[in-house]
């Protein structure tokens, strides 16, 4: 048995029996071991969000396999935690209600609920939001309500879809070293998407390039420096300017394909 | 004295400031009266100047001038015919609205509960929903009038066929909109509900019916005015009392006046009801952004 999630040869394609289907991964072998950060880095469209729903459980891959601690991944589980780019807060429960929504489901005691609510509330940095609602919050707020709502339910890895692209820079910078700071904490494996290298580069142990749709894996970049990391060191720069070389190629690649399905 | 000159800009500030925030809790009650006074204002001009009949158009003045000649008319037993009935004071005009109003609510209570139940069935359960949308889509566009003898077929006459009636006029137009608003539920918040461990009865007691509540309040807000325009034809058909059976019994006089100051009841009845469901959904269903409960 091993621990951690490991994905094997696995291809996804949406609508495999419609006239067009499209293919949005293939043959791809993952390993994220117990604890590990690791990056998803490629073009828009190439098919990482699919690989992360496909590991959330919600959605079954075409071929291939993907277990999670030697299990096969069939379904959806609060162990396999996803955030999207917007937060997705229930809108008619307060910020402490949603937090707790998972426990409420799992039948804990109010107390529990309340107790785990605080504490959460102060980890991610809420405190005193909690009697919020949703839309009070800041964008930001409302990123780091949802990342306690999935660590409410101690989960074993933490899929994050985009989680920050829809803030600004500085908000940004500030939810990158937040999300350190509690991934340190709680020992689950991280396997975030982004198209940004320098995200990738801040935040990853491993950073793994996906080529254009279908998505594949076209490198993987170990990165070993210590965190936080100053993106001017020269070592971040030649890895940045690496990235970059990688990825330029693959939109060069997906913008030709795009030409060609329009003409 | 220093003193004084120095406060007095700040009183005054705060003087304007009191006067202001009046005036902006007063304006959309101001905005109302402008509204009405516009239309009633073309009227009285069109009276005075001789083009509408007193008879026929009488003008505000008119047939809100002798209030109790008017109360005559209401009973709310609705058994007397009208220009015999006698009596009447203010109680009965308020019970006769009272017994409209009492139908209306009843049919929309029923309505809206029925339809959300029948549309959250119809998604809950795939072959009832296979065996009920059909039905539901070709029964939808059947006019609440054509269903008015089929009321009194079966319920005979009294409270029972208004009430279905308005339930009818809102039923199917409500149970289509149920499914709509499940369609439409965010793909994100259901996916987020089977993370965190809900089972598919979790997932539609805990993530869709208080998504769909808010914008389903909203179509039953805008139903409410059709309620009440069936409501009033089953009165004047199928019941024997309420307002409705007023208006008709102003027509079969020729009493001009009085269909208009019922017509001014059914009015400012109506507003008060959408007034009052208005309230309903901003106390209740309150993460309805402000853009769908603005406006008065």
């Amino acid at each position: 048995m091993t621990l951690g999630l490991k994905i094997t040869n696995v291809s996804k394609t949406w609508n495999p029996d419609g006239p067009e289907p499209v293919p949005a991964v293939r043959n791809l072998t993952l390993d994220v071991a117990l604890g590990e950060f690791v990056v998803l880095l490629g073009p828009s469209g190439c098919g990482k969000s699919s690989l992360l729903y496909i590991v959330a459980g919600l959605e079954d891959a075409t071929e291939g396999s993907v277990t999670f601690d030697g299990l096969d991944v069939t379904e959806p589980s609060p162990e396999r935690s996803l955030i999207f780019q917007e937060a997705a807060l229930y809108p008619w429960l307060t910020v402490r209600d949603n937090i707790t929504f998972g426990l409420k489901i799992a039948g804990q005691t109010y107390k529990k609920q309340k107790d785990a609510a605080e504490r959460l509330l102060r980890l991610v940095g809420l405190v005193g939001a909690g009697d919020k609602r949703p839309h009070e919050l800041s964008g930001g707020m409302r990123q780091r309500a949802a990342l306690a709502r999935a660590l409410a339910m101690k989960p074993k890895v933490l899929l994050m879809d985009e989680p920050f692209a829809a803030l600004d820079i500085q908000t940004r910078a500030r939810m990158q070293g937040h999300l350190l700071n509690i991934w340190e904490s709680s020992k689950a494996s991280v396997l975030l998407v982004t198209h940004s290298i320098e995200e990738a580069l801040a935040l990853a142990d491993r950073v793994v390039v996906f080529t254009a749709r279908p998505g594949q894996i076209k490198a993987e970049i170990p990165i070993s420096a210590p965190r936080p990391r100053d993106m001017r060191s020269p070592e971040m720069i030649h890895l940045a300017i690496q990235c970059e070389a990688l990825l330029a190629e693959e939109v060069e690649k997906s913008f030709k394909e795009q030409e060609q399905e329009l003409a | 004295m220093t003193d004084e000159t120095l406060d007095a800009p700040m009183v005054r500030d705060k003087q304007t400031s009191w006067f202001k925030r009046l005036l902006k809790r007063l304006e959309p009650t101001l905005w109302v009266f402008a509204s009405l006074s516009i239309f009633v204002g073309f009227w009285e001009f069109a009276w005075w100047r001789g083009w509408a009949n007193p008879l026929l158009l009488p003008p505000p003045h008119i047939f809100l001038a002798n209030l109790t000649d008017q109360f005559r008319f209401f009973d709310p037993g609705g058994t007397r015919a009208g220009a015999l009935a006698t009596g009447g004071s203010i109680f009965s005009v308020l019970g006769v609205i009272a017994w409209s109003s009492f139908r209306v609510t009843a049919g929309l209570v029923l309505g809206f509960t029925l339809s959300l139940a029948i549309g959250i069935g119809i998604r809950y359960f795939k072959i009832f929903g296979k065996l009920m949308l059909p039905l539901v889509t070709m029964l939808a566009p059947i006019s609440p009038v054509a269903w008015l003898p089929v009321a009194v077929f079966i319920f005979g006459i009294g409270n029972p066929p208004a009430i279905f009636l308005v339930f009818i006029a809102i039923f199917f137009i409500m149970t289509l909109a149920t499914l709509s608003q499940i369609d439409n539920v965010p793909a994100h918040y259901i996916q987020l509900a089977r993370i965190m461990g809900c089972n598919k009865r979790q997932i539609y007691r805990h993530v869709i019916l208080p998504a769909i509540l808010p914008e389903l309040f909203v179509t039953l807000r805008m139903n409410l005015f059709a309620a009440w325009m069936v409501v009033l034809i089953a009165e004047a058909v199928g019941v024997g009392s309420g307002l409705g059976q007023v208006t008709m019994m102003a027509r079969n006089t020729f009493n001009a006046s009085l269909v208009f100051f019922t017509m001014t009841l059914i009015g400012i009845t109506g507003f008060a009801f959408d007034q009052a469901l208005r309230y309903v959904q901003r106390k209740v269903l309150w993460w309805v952004g402000p853009s769908s409960v603005g406006g008065l």
